[in-house]
């Protein structure tokens, strides 16, 4: 389920952060760890956190033995906090824990599952657009970790790690190929797989990588019925907010999010979208290319629209009278500046 | 004011797969609002081996306008003038759309020359002709090609018509001049020392 999510939002990701994507992942799945194990330094003795350690050296059966780690307490605190934070419920009483967390994000604030996940994203999308390999949703707790582990200097765990990337990356490149044909709303699909992506990252939730990974191996997740520590699909108390792509659509905008992330990422998005005007070859900019004033999907910047509102009034394609409310097809996707675009195409007819 | 970065980018566009479309637009001189389009008279019609030229003038609203098309070429047609050369066809004129390019409206003009519309006529004698009595159409049509749009025979009238006139037979002048290639004085040397 949460893995489904994952696969379907991935694909559509342009290739240029495919790189950028790969050290993202790394850097996530070093997280989840780093934070599985700082969360055992804070709640328990150093003995048992060695323990634990010790098994996250463990080459590629990290997920399962964190899970299995996960059904003592501290990490079961530290699921229970992600997830009810996602949820609304009260994440007070596991203060001392998520301090690290909190502190590191400014905009996170207990306001409910949607407009965390938004601003999360929104900082995370600054953070990976900027070129930054660490992962977005705790940008400076993250960093923070892997000087913490750095430090350390016990990084011969790193290379499963990658190398466990690697074959994830692999999978979303399969994915992704099987996908392409169907994404001609490149920027919904992009928004979706960022909000995916971040939301997953958000989480740094160590049940959603150990569905994910688990399920992308084809190893059959070592779950037994009573556990409830990780959600299953058909679980009731299964917080709405976790990764689902039915769901990622409705996530109410928040500015932060659109300001920033689809902002940049549309600028290299453009799987479906003429790069020129027809009319005057000039590039379309990202307003250009989200703008369709005509029902055939014929796209013009809003130049030419407006010169050509001027004259008939006709699209140049099907020749079809421009309708007075120029279709909107990413209306939905792109929140903010609906009013803006709308208000343009608007103002052409005044 | 013309879009001329669109007009330099459709230049490039028509160089670039001149041997599939075989039309050729190019510039008369610097001035890129004044060019000269080239289409080939369609197979199967009494145009066929003949090589047309277009002059074309761009309005200042181009792309918005229509550009302004005829032919330099004499064509015998009911829907080009067989004085003038221009022509009559909806998208160059009220059905233009900015959409189209010089290349397409060439299309255009070039598939005109294998569909006649003789109800809707640009030059009223050749509609008659092209309705009441269509072999002499043919005829004239495929005449007009062989003397004024293949490649060995442009002027060649004219300087037959010269050669005659300073007293020479037609047939000998003809000969001198295809025997020379078509240079006037040439062919005056080889009629005065033959």
């Amino acid at each position: 389920m949460v893995s489904d999510s994952i696969n379907a939002s991935i694909p559509s990701v342009p290739k240029d952060f495919g790189k950028k994507k790969r050290a993202n992942r790394s850097a996530k799945l070093k997280q989840c760890k780093l934070d599985a194990r700082r969360e055992q330094w804070l709640s328990q003795g150093a003995v048992k956190s060695k323990g634990c350690r010790e098994e996250l050296m463990g080459p590629r059966g990290l997920p399962q033995q964190i899970h299995e780690e996960g059904r003592k307490d501290p990490l079961e605190n530290l699921q229970m906090r992600r997830l009810g934070r996602r949820v609304g419920e009260d994440e007070n009483e596991n203060g001392s824990i998520h301090h690290d967390f909190d502190s590191d994000s400014p905009s996170n604030s207990p306001t409910g599952s949607s407009v965390l996940g938004g601003n999360d994203s929104g900082t995370n999308f600054t953070a990976s657009i900027s070129g930054s390999s660490t992962s977005g949703s705790s940008v400076g707790c993250c960093s923070g970790c892997i000087t913490e582990e750095d430090e350390e200097g016990d990084d011969n765990c790193l290379d499963d790690w990658e190398a466990m990337a690697d074959a994830l990356a692999a999978n979303d490149d399969d994915n992704k190929l099987e996908n392409h044909n169907d994404d001609n709303n490149p920027c919904l699909e992009l928004q979706s797989s960022l909000e995916h992506e971040s939301i997953v990252q958000l989480d740094g939730n160590l049940g959603s990588y150990h569905e994910n990974l688990t399920e992308d191996r084809s190893v059959p997740p070592r779950v037994t019925p009573g556990n409830s520590r990780a959600w299953r699909p058909d679980d009731a108390l299964r917080p709405q907010s976790l990764p689902n792509l039915s769901k990622q659509h409705s996530f109410p905008n928040t500015d932060r999010h659109y300001g920033q992330g689809v902002l940049a990422w549309g600028c290299v998005s453009g799987v479906n979208v003429p790069s020129a005007c027809p009319i005057c070859t000039e590039d379309l900019d990202f307003t250009d290319a989200s703008f369709r004033p005509c029902s055939c999907g014929f796209q013009v910047c809003l130049f030419c629209h407006k010169k050509m509102l001027e004259l008939d009034g006709r699209c140049p394609n099907c020749r079809e009278l421009y309708k007075n409310d120029p279709v909107e097809v990413e209306a939905s996707v792109l929140g903010g500046s609906l009013t803006l675009k709308l208000a343009r195409s608007c103002s052409m007819r005044s | 004011m013309i879009d001329f970065a669109r007009v330099q980018k459709e230049l490039q566009e028509c160089s670039r797969d001149i041997e599939a479309s075989g039309i050729k637009v190019a510039t008369k001189s610097d001035n890129l609002a004044r060019l000269t389009g080239t289409i080939s008279g369609p197979i199967g019609t009494p145009y066929e081996g003949g090589t047309f030229q277009i002059d074309i003038n761009l309005p200042d609203g181009y792309p918005f306008e229509p550009p302004k098309m005829q032919f330099a070429t004499k064509v015998w047609h009911p829907n080009i003038s067989s004085q003038s050369g221009a022509i009559c066809l909806d998208i160059l004129k009220d059905q233009w759309s900015p959409a189209l390019t010089l290349k397409t409206a060439l299309l255009s003009v070039q598939a005109l020359l294998s569909a006649p519309e003789p109800d809707d006529p640009q030059d009223a004698v050749v509609a008659q002709q092209y309705l009441r009595d269509y072999q002499t159409f043919v005829g004239t049509a495929r005449y007009w090609t062989e003397t004024f749009a293949k490649a060995s025979s442009l002027g060649v009238e004219e300087k037959v018509q010269k050669l005659v006139e300073m007293g020479f037979p037609e047939a000998l002048a003809r000969s001198a001049l295809e025997s020379v290639g078509g240079d006037e004085n040439l062919a005056l040397e080889k009629l005065l020392s033959g």
